[in-house]
């Protein structure tokens, strides 16, 4: 190519080069795992939660019961442990309601919504409370299980758990 | 052990800066800190340096530590980054305490710095939530607010410590930052103005929670051996304490208070032989109204469970007997993650260098910082003391 323009002359075409218009989600950025036996060790949670059942690992050397699931015991290292279920209801621990600052892969038509900490009894977790407000609730009322489907981002069949307040405690 | 000492210690300004980059931010800082060492220091002294931060922007960064030591002319010494959440640039300054202990270093720099105002709504929003635990917590739509949020809930349950107790955090706060010129948002507040923000996640409003922010601060700790060279009035580095837990909330056992920090206090109360009462002021993290509360608590300042009365004595106000956070603290000084943990250190050599202005606290000899990370997955406590002369 002969080119006998000075390079320096605002006035030369310069050649043009571009970068994808669209860039792919990273993984990371996904608000939910992927949740399936060649994606996840802990694919037996999610498979077992499809089913409608919330379970965990016990350890079957030391009874040590985790939450999350675990392919490994924190407690003795041991990695023989088995899915065991947990119970449907349990009580509010701690709670808050969201309204700002909301995490990747939420929008402002999530908020307000309200998120605690459920003591089950053999375990505590993180939930996210469906039909309830803030201000009607108390720490220890009453919350039982019920499991979501996940619509996108991709074709993936995903479920996730959340809480809602158990009769007699909606409001 | 070789005992270490606070000869100097800087910041830039804590706000938003888009003309600013995280080099030219700890530049700024490097130089404040190197200007105040009272008989002056030369880059080439310094033998090791340890820089805290999270991110850089919206960005993960390799060997971001030695990016930002070359770019203030310390090419060469050897540079380790300290990733500990918002805790990241107080454990960079224990990083240099115990390298000077140990006696592989003389001079050490200590250092850290974000640049939180530079990324995409999107990336803030994924990069926030990796302060709190990001998995577990994440995916029940738990956000960084939220969990002290639950925090908060459960000690107003237990103790009746109330939404006015955590609106005073801010106005206190607020007082303080106004008397600081590197305060990102340096104005005073009314506790009517504190008490009627929005609300971010129930029970914490916006006067709750502190501001994301850009900024860089740095520390110079050296040893025994050398401090007569810098200073006639040394500040002794008399204890140091961390600790760190279940990054997930759901995962502790108590939500009243912050056992890392509990264990990080009690180290460094140990190794200083001093007791809450010794201390003539403190900066604590407050990135959270309910986390200045907590810390009261798991530092001593107060029993279990009084840390509202505490605050509403007026006790950690400027004036008071135990003043808390006279920088502004995370609240009104800002909260640029990395350089945190360090800028309380830059207030601490402020106050007991007789240099900290408008809001100079009373002949102080000793003070304290507390920095953490995330909801309390890891914590670091310095005592610092003023001494009359150098034990070598
Ligand atoms: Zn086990």
């Amino acid at each position: 190519m002969t080119d006998t323009t000075d390079p320096t002359d605002g006035d030369a075409e310069r050649e043009r080069v571009s970068v994808p218009s669209k860039v792919e989600l990273p993984r990371l950025l996904d608000f939910y795992e992927l949740q399936t036996e060649d994606q996840t060790q802990i694919h037996e949670f999610y498979d077992n939660l499809r089913d409608g059942r919330l379970t965990t690992t016990q350890c079957c050397d030391c009874d040590e019961i985790h939450f999350p699931p675990r392919i490994v015991c924190p407690e003795c290292t041991g990695d023989d442990l088995e899915y065991v279920d947990l119970p449907d209801e349990g009580e509010l621990f701690a709670f808050s309601e969201v309204r700002d600052g909301l995490p990747l892969g939420l929008s402002e038509h999530d908020v307000p919504y309200v998120v605690a900490v459920v003591d089950l009894g053999p375990v505590r977790l993180s939930g996210w409370i469906d039909n309830a407000a803030y201000s009607d609730l108390e720490i220890g009322d009453a919350v039982s299980l019920k499991i979501v489907e996940i619509d996108g981002p991709t074709d993936e069949e995903r479920v996730f758990y959340r809480f809602e307040p158990a009769d007699g405690d909606a409001k | 052990m070789r005992d270490a000492y606070l000869v100097g210690a800087g910041q830039s300004d804590y706000g938003a800066f888009p003309e600013e980059s995280y080099r030219s931010l700890f530049r700024t800082a490097f130089e404040a800190a190197t200007e105040s060492v009272p008989n002056g220091i030369d880059g080439e002294e310094i033998d090791e340096a340890f820089v805290g931060h999270l991110g850089v922007g919206g960005r993960q960064l390799g060997l971001s530590g030695p990016a930002v030591t070359e770019h203030v002319g310390l090419g060469g010494v050897p540079c380790t980054r300290v990733e500990n959440a918002c805790a990241a640039s107080g454990f960079a300054v224990r990083q240099a305490v115990q390298a000077v202990k140990s006696g592989m270093a003389d001079v050490v720099l200590a250092g850290g710095f974000e640049v939180m105002s530079d990324t995409s709504s999107d990336a803030t929003k994924y990069w926030l939530g990796v302060s709190g635990e990001t998995e577990w917590e994440r995916l029940s739509g738990t956000t960084f607010s939220g969990v002290y949020a639950q925090m908060a809930s459960v000690h107003m349950e237990r103790y009746g410590t109330t939404r006015e107790q955590l609106s005073r955090v801010a106005v206190k706060n607020h007082a303080n930052g106004a008397k600081n010129p590197h305060a990102q948002l340096g104005f005073e507040c009314s506790l009517e103005d504190a008490e009627s923000a929005p609300v971010v996640a129930d029970p914490l409003n916006l006067y709750h929670c502190c501001p994301t922010s850009d900024g860089a601060a740095c520390a110079l700790i050296v040893s025994e051996d050398v401090v007569e060279k810098y200073t006639s009035d040394p500040i002794r580095i008399a204890g140091v304490g961390a600790g760190s837990d279940n990054v997930g909330l759901f995962q502790r056992d108590t939500y009243t208070g912050v056992p890392a920090s509990q264990r990080a206090g009690e180290q460094a109360y140990e190794m200083a032989g001093v007791e809450p009462d010794d201390l003539d002021f403190a900066e604590v993290h407050d990135c959270f109204a309910i986390a200045e509360l907590l810390a009261y608590e798991d530092l001593g300042f107060c029993e279990r469970g009084e840390a509202g009365d505490l605050i509403e004595s007026g006790e950690t106000e400027l004036g008071g007997g135990l003043p808390v956070n006279t920088s502004g603290g995370l609240k009104s000084k800002g909260h640029p993650i990395g350089a945190t943990g360090a800028g309380q250190i830059v207030e601490a050599f402020k106050q007991l260098s007789g240099k900290a202005g408008d809001r100079q606290v009373e002949n102080p000899t000793r003070g304290l910082t507390h920095n953490v990370g995330g909801s309390g997955g890891a914590a670091v406590v310095h005592v610092f003391e003023k001494v009359q002369e150098v034990s070598a």
